[in-house]
């Protein structure tokens, strides 16, 4: 699906159909509507259990929150942490990441007696504040930063970071060294 | 035209091996194009081309661990990126001795267009200094040619791959035939503006670049359309690449067989005749061996490649190769030592209101400026170095998390330029490429074994770099500046150069000045190992230009009977 997908945005880039973003933005976000958490991706060795896949889609959706545009759930990015996990990083990044989700839902259960993903956005936002200083027991030196680049990386190059987030110029056509930020006022994206 | 199944063969179809099948075909000879790497058609074979990193096995980033067991070398060409990766070398498959000499990465292409898929696509000619220097300085060999020789087949090439550049009159690095150049953004104009004036004897141009800004309809070919994803492959055309340029060219004369996939192993030399008398091959996946004839061979493999080739041809009942009766041949490999970096920002509030628009495939070039009028008085090394580098906005850094991090990458940081010092490499007796004594590869090829190291005037020439560097961000008034020197890895810029060097005294050189084998007239090696001296500047479009110049000399003297 995907692929055909690529295929006609392809075919439609070399006859210069595709010269300008606009109209891209709406499909990817239907798609993801309706698709859920399916991830798109199916890892080789799918490794997480429920409870960590809901905490990766928690800790995901607050480090790139839904705003104007649709966050990191949306752009599926749960399911890449996953797959590159399982099948990009070495294992000892994956131990320090996994590490660091682990520490993250251990303070919330301590704290508040639940889940991270089952407590509210401001209390999460204070144990992920904590985990970003250092501070938080049990969490491997920078595990934050790891998963926080993750994420980052996850999103600006998802369907929906790169054409709903960013400005998707795949065939900008021109150059133009001067370009006044107010036209867009939005980063663009290839 | 004669008895043989074709009139050449043509050893490889990377940049030399292209432009020597079209002019070899153009000039009605029936050429065998012979690549060891897989079938690319343009356009059809560029599978990443126009897609956007979602739609890429892992985002277009190569595993690590794949990179390390397969892409060991090619990584530092590009590997690591899954839309590169497909026109690389895999290592593990085709292997050299990395790990038996001092550290050189050889990265190599796989597949038939060779590294012109993927290179750089800077195109700066050779100044007059540059074949002048091994005589005046001594170190080896003297050019048997000067730039007077080769300036009207830079012109030739430049006009029909179609390289972007300004005209600056500088006399070392000669102007040439240029389409407009990709302009400059504000940063680079604001960088040139403040840096000449600070320090008059410095020059900021636009680097000379083989992406065209004009179309070439004659060719089929478009300008560049400022993707900036060159070596992904660009149905465009707009970038020279054998398989946008030359190979339609050879294709269109119906004089070109090409096939792919075909492993050279050695030459076949007749003693008595001092002429190659055929070309040993290996199907990559068949293992079928076979020797191809033809009158005459141009040996394009690339520079190491065709080293290793000619190592591994050897005299009938000799362990030594035909074409090493100088002694030379493997020697003077060379390099350009490029890891001097240096940058820094325009300062807070300097076109702050723009961005670029665009990705431009090519940036700017500070010209070399060292020992040009003799050797500089407080320079402690010979020759010189040019900067290439460029100027750009890139993304704000991200903060925290949540939504003001979001909101935070919307904006943009300052503009920043920066460069990289290449610089030119002595070429030393005892820099050398060798066959390993008992390694070999899968068609039972002794593996390359390179012994290459840069030396004190390489050190002392990349510090300076650093020194200069830091002076003239200094000057321009940037902040944030940083200058400094990474280690210096032989094969790193992907120049490496020389082992058949080119010199007037058969005892000492491996070629002549027309790219011929002293000890087989009947073979031109006309890529990179052939040069005798690396200038500091990128060497591609001077492997055309001698590319073609030799296809010239080459058809001259077989319509003569002297080959």
């Amino acid at each position: 699906m995907a692929h055909d997908h690529s295929r006609i945005d392809r075919r439609g880039l070399l006859t210069g159909i595709l010269a300008m973003v606009g109209g891209v933005a709406v499909a990817p976000i239907a798609r993801a509507m309706q698709a859920g958490m399916d991830p798109g991706y199916t890892p080789a060795n799918p490794f997480m259990t429920a409870d960590q896949r809901a905490l990766t889609a928690a800790v995901s959706e607050r480090i790139i929150p839904t705003t104007d545009t649709p966050g990191a759930i949306a752009a599926e990015v749960p399911a890449f942490i996953e797959m590159m996990l399982s099948e990009w990083y070495w294992p000892g990044e994956r131990d320090l990441v996994m590490g660091g989700l682990a520490a993250i839902d251990a303070a919330a259960r301590k704290t508040h007696g639940k889940p991270f993903a089952a407590i509210m956005s401001e209390q999460q936002d204070a144990i992920l504040t904590s985990a970003m200083n250092q501070t938080l027991p049990d969490a491997p030196a920078d595990s934050f930063e790891h998963l926080r680049q993750l994420v980052i990386f996850g999103y600006y190059s998802s369907e929906i970071g790169c054409t709903v987030e960013r400005v998707y110029l795949p065939v900008p056509g021109r150059y133009d060294g001067a370009y006044p930020y107010s036209e867009v006022n939005r980063v663009f994206s290839s | 035209m004669s008895d043989y199944e074709f009139d050449a063969i043509v050893i490889g179809s990377g940049v030399s091996g292209g432009w020597a099948a079209k002019e070899l075909t153009e000039k009605g000879m029936k050429v065998l194009m012979l690549d060891r790497g897989r079938m690319v058609e343009h356009s059809a074979d560029y599978p990443f081309e126009g897609t956007g990193p979602w739609e890429q096995p892992y985002r277009g980033q190569t595993p690590p661990a794949l990179l390390e067991d397969d892409y060991y070398a090619s990584r530092y060409g590009g590997a690591g990126q899954t839309a590169v990766k497909g026109f690389m070398n895999n290592d593990r498959l085709n292997p050299y001795a990395i790990k038996d000499g001092p550290e050189f990465r050889w990265v190599r292409p796989g597949t038939v267009g060779g590294k012109s898929i993927t290179w750089g696509r800077v195109s700066l000619r050779f100044g007059p200094q540059d074949f002048e220097a091994n005589g005046k300085d001594g170190h080896g060999n003297d050019w048997p040619i000067r730039y007077d020789d080769i300036a009207p087949w830079y012109s030739y090439v430049e006009s029909y791959a179609g390289i972007a550049g300004s005209k600056e009159g500088l006399p070392h690095l000669p102007d040439g035939e240029f389409q407009p150049p990709h302009p400059m953004n504000v940063a680079e104009t604001w960088l040139k503006t403040r840096l000449e004036k600070a320090m008059p004897d410095r020059k900021v141009i636009h680097i000379r670049t083989a992406n065209m800004t004009e179309d070439k309809p004659e060719q089929g070919r478009s300008r560049c359309q400022s993707r900036s994803q060159c070596n992904r492959g660009c149905s465009f055309g707009a970038y020279f690449s054998t398989q946008a340029v030359t190979l339609p060219a050879a294709r269109a004369t119906n004089n070109l067989t090409l096939l792919s996939d075909q492993v050279v192993t050695s030459l076949e030399y007749d003693p008595k005749t001092k002429r190659v008398t055929g070309v040993r091959t290996i199907d990559a996946n068949t293992q079928t061996t076979h020797t191809y004839r033809s009158r005459i061979v141009f040996l394009c493999a690339s520079a190491m490649a065709s080293n290793q080739i000619l190592l591994n041809s050897k005299l009938p009942g000799s362990d030594k190769s035909f074409a090493d009766s100088s002694g030379k041949l493997g020697r003077y490999i060379m390099d350009h030592p490029m890891l001097t970096l240096f940058s820094g920002n325009l300062p807070e509030g300097i076109h702050a209101d723009v961005i670029e628009y665009g990705r431009k495939p090519a940036g700017i070039y500070i010209p070399r400026f060292r020992n040009l009028d003799g050797q500089d008085a407080d320079a402690d090394f010979l020759r010189g170095y040019g900067c290439q580098g460029g100027g750009s906005r890139g993304v704000s850094s991200a903060v925290g998390f949540g939504a003001s991090m979001k909101a935070g990458l919307r904006t943009y940081g300052l503009w920043s330029v920066g460069f990289n010092v290449f610089g030119e490499c002595l070429p030393y007796l005892d820099n050398t490429i060798t066959l390993h004594p008992t390694k070999v590869d899968r068609f039972g090829v002794p593996q390359a074994l390179f012994n290459v190291t840069y030396r004190d005037n390489e050190k002392k020439m990349m510090a300076d770099g650093v020194r200069q560097g830091r002076a003239m961000m200094e000057a321009a008034g940037l902040i944030n500046i940083s200058a400094e020197e990474r280690p210096h890895i032989p094969g790193d810029s992907i120049h490496e150069m020389g082992g058949a060097c080119m010199g007037k005294d058969p005892r000492t050189s491996v070629t002549n000045a027309w790219n011929q084998l002293h000890d087989a007239p009947n073979v031109f090696v006309t890529d990179g190992s052939a040069m005798a001296s690396t200038s500091c500047v990128n060497p591609s479009l001077t492997f055309m230009a001698f590319t073609a110049r030799a296809a010239d000399h080459a058809v001259k003297q077989v319509k003569a009977g002297a080959i």
